[in-house]
């Protein structure tokens, strides 16, 4: 720049003050001395893109209130189980139509006489009738005596009950000649000892009655126990359906918004037939259709991944096959119109220009830069998803009995809404709240992922 | 204009052969054949086939289904009510008439409650009304149809005594007050929520800046100038809404004991009914294409900057 006619340019510019601007020196080819490198290191570590969209997530109260609640429901539904003695589909015959901590005849003497015995082992004066005993008994012990009952379906409405001394016999008594005051009348005797003897069945103790705190079913199924078990069902529904509808309708507008020209007008056209269906509509033919073919299916294949298929029940295998068919054309278009407006962006011409192929470029400036809109659709996805299945289940094409989701067990409630409201109530409430906190969390994502979206 | 509300009947004509088709094939996916029964022998399915046509390849049936529907005849029900003309099952008795009355005056409540609360939430924004609105808006968009439906009937029929349990063909007021709240608040929250977000929008414009400037007075601001631009989002949800509030309305209907269409299009599809399925699908799909219609046409009223024959995306 600065020639050797510069000196007597009359713009003349002091050679000091170009120097370190525009003008290279030789020295400024130089090795970096330790110093140099030293004031290039970053003083804080950059933040990601994750770890900026969590901290906003984090600032947001609502959406973290939304996430405790959330995690609490799914607590609720795949730790809950494992707490409660009661399964979802046992029929526990001695108390149909409990309420909410309401106990059956039997559970109530039991609660009305606190205390423990260690243990001990019975063995059937008449052979057979005390072995099925095994199974969710309780026994307590109380001032002397010892209250044994029984839960188990082959011995329905039976009590035993015991005398102190180990030599005294052992009393099957029927849940209805028990008396107020604990006495009871009509007995079998059987005896029993505190080491095992053969044949004898240990019988498993129980200091308290586990409350139905939802209540029971006309069936003698506790509702808690389905609540939770249908929560788990809808859940795994919601979650199951968004995946689905995240791999086909990303990979669908992805390659419609990368290809282009007259794929892209093929591809967008189907996009556009599926939308002006009444979804409904097909997903309740779908489900008549699928249900049969389905059960044939998994009745003929013995490989695992039927197996487990089969385990989940034909009628959500038919919702996740609706989902697939139907409902991934929001996704797609979302996918389509974000790859559309990236691929046009200085980085990605940049990127070809330096020779880069068409993999590096989906995988280094397109994914990463639609991953944003792409958490917040398929997270917004689940509720809806499990909206459509309790819509599904509530006209009575979802689950089957006595599979429950939380549609069906609203379903099940409408039919006694009259006599037991809180049947309804209950799954209701859990029903709501689990929709409302993933609303909620999609909102913030939202917020979070792409601020600006923000409103 | 006219050209393009030609063109685009053309296309929902078009579009309403393609859902008789898809509803076509998947009828006849089901496996085995309507009339089988424990006591049918196979010469009594082979003389019931015979007798519905049902033994005819089946692109003529599909043909037949077509032609017949060109000429307003919806066939005949196989099964629900044998021999039955599938237009008396599904018109006669008002059934019709009651699920478009319930579908319609909830659609309305949608939009006539829905845009105003919008509209006073955008308004007084931060303050108490607004947060109340929103968490209203909130709760409201994420209770199912059905959740909402039997509160309401716990709440004001089975303890109150208020309302009636069963609404059955809507007689008075009161059998209308629990279906419609049901089946349209889901939609007035969604609205409301959009009024608001998009009136906020609007509201920031430069134009309503200048209005004010010009001595706009508050009311005819927000009436005028904010709540005209911001109907558009509103606009374009109407469309699904129709869909959503007639399938809504099966549910609606079956907890309040309404003898309108969703009963019979559960019921035809699981009584393998063809001719009912296939009415009730065309009927209803024509219906939700044709709201689809509408709210196009709208938007160019509402935005005369929208051009309608412009390419879309």
């Amino acid at each position: 720049m600065s020639g050797k006619f510069a000196k007597f340019s009359p713009f003349h510019v002091d050679p000091e003050l170009i120097e370190g601007t525009f003008s290279l020196q030789p020295e400024d080819f130089d090795r970096a001395d330790e110093d140099e490198k030293a004031a290039m290191e970053q003083k804080r570590k950059s933040v990601s893109y994750w770890r900026d969209a969590w901290r906003r997530f984090r600032s947001n109260t609502v959406s973290m209130v939304a996430l405790g609640v959330f995690i609490a429901c799914l607590l609720f539904a795949f730790a809950g189980p494992a707490l409660i003695p009661y399964d979802y589909a046992d029929q526990y015959r001695s108390s149909q139509k409990l309420g909410p901590f309401e106990y059956s005849e039997g559970e109530a003497v039991a609660r009305s006489i606190a205390g423990s015995v260690d243990g001990f082992y019975a063995t059937a004066l008449q052979p057979g009738s005390l072995t099925s005993l095994a199974k969710g008994d309780y026994v307590i012990y109380h001032g002397g005596k010892t209250y044994a009952f029984t839960l188990d379906r082959a011995m329905e409405n039976a009590i035993l009950m015991l005398q102190t001394k180990a030599e005294d016999p052992l009393f099957i008594v029927s849940e209805s000649k028990i008396q107020q005051d604990g006495s009871w009348s009509d007995s079998k005797a059987i005896s029993y000892t505190d080491t095992p003897a053969d044949g004898a069945v240990e019988i498993k103790l129980s200091r308290n009655v586990f409350p139905h705190a939802f209540g029971t079913d006309s069936f003698g199924r506790d509702l808690m126990a389905r609540t939770m078990y249908g929560t788990r069902v809808s859940i795994i529904i919601g979650i199951m359906a968004a995946l689905i509808v995240l791999i086909i309708g990303a990979t669908y507008g992805a390659i419609s918004g990368l290809s282009g020209g007259a794929v892209d007008f093929v591809m967008m056209r189907i996009v556009e037939l599926i939308y002006s269906i009444p979804e409904v509509l097909v997903v309740l033919l779908l489900q008549v259709v699928l249900k049969d073919p389905l059960r044939a299916w998994f009745d003929s294949s013995n490989s695992a991944l039927v197996q487990s298929l089969s385990a989940l029940g034909a009628g959500i295998i038919s919702i996740f096959i609706t989902f697939a068919l139907l409902y991934w054309v929001t996704m797609a278009r979302i996918v389509r119109g974000q790859v559309l407006q990236l691929k046009q962006q200085e980085y990605v011409t940049a990127a070809t220009a330096l020779g880069a192929g068409n993999g590096r470029i989906i995988r280094r400036h397109l994914l990463p830069n639609c991953v944003g809109s792409v958490v917040i659709t398929t997270c917004l996805q689940i509720p809806s998803a499990i909206f459509l299945e309790s819509f599904l289940s509530f006209l009575g094409l979802g689950v089957s009995a006595p599979m429950a989701s939380l549609g069906s067990l609203c379903s099940d409630a409408l039919e006694t809404i009259t006599l037991y409201p809180y049947r309804l109530l209950l799954p209701s409430i859990v029903l709501t709240i689990v929709i409302l906190s993933l609303n909620l969390i999609g909102d913030g994502l939202r917020d979070s992922l792409d601020p600006r979206l923000k409103k | 204009m006219a050209v393009y509300v030609i063109k685009r009947i053309v296309v929902s004509i078009m579009t309403l052969l393609l859902i008789m088709c898809i509803t076509f094939l998947l009828m006849n996916a089901i496996p085995g054949s309507p009339f089988l029964t424990e006591k049918s022998t196979p010469e009594m399915i082979e003389r019931a086939n015979a007798k519905y046509g049902l033994d005819k390849p089946l692109y003529v049936q599909l043909f037949n289904y077509v032609k017949n529907y060109a000429r307003g005849d919806l066939g005949t029900s196989l099964k629900m009510q044998e021999g039955t003309s599938v237009s008396t099952i599904l018109f006669g008795q008002g059934k019709f008439e009651l699920s478009i009355k319930l579908g319609v005056i909830s659609l309305l409540l949608a939009v006539i409650v829905g845009i105003p609360l919008g509209c006073i939430a955008a308004y007084n924004r931060g303050k108490w009304i607004d947060g109340f609105l929103r968490v209203m808006t909130t709760v409201g968009v994420a209770v199912p149809t059905f959740v909402l439906a039997g509160l309401l009937l716990i709440g004001f029929a089975v303890n109150l005594h208020w309302l009636p349990t069963k609404s059955n063909s809507l007689p008075d007021f009161k059998s209308y007050v629990m279906p419609v709240i049901s089946l349209s608040f889901y939609y007035t929250c969604y609205v409301a929520k959009l009024t608001r977000t998009s009136m906020l929008d609007a509201i920031n414009q430069d134009y309503i800046r200048t209005a004010r400037a010009k001595g706009v007075k508050t009311r005819m601001l927000i009436l005028k100038h904010a709540l005209r631009n911001s109907l558009i989002p509103v606009i374009t949800y109407l469309g699904p809404v129709m869909a959503g509030i007639i399938t809504g309305s099966f549910v609606v209907e079956s907890t309040f004991s309404i003898p309108g269409l969703g009963k019979y299009f559960v019921q035809s599809v699981l009584n393998r009914d063809y001719p009912v399925i296939m009415a009730t699908t065309v009927i209803l799909s024509a219906l939700v294409i044709f709201m689809n219609l509408v709210v196009d046409i709208a938007y160019k009223i509402v935005d005369p900057r929208i051009t309608l024959t412009g390419k879309e995306d």
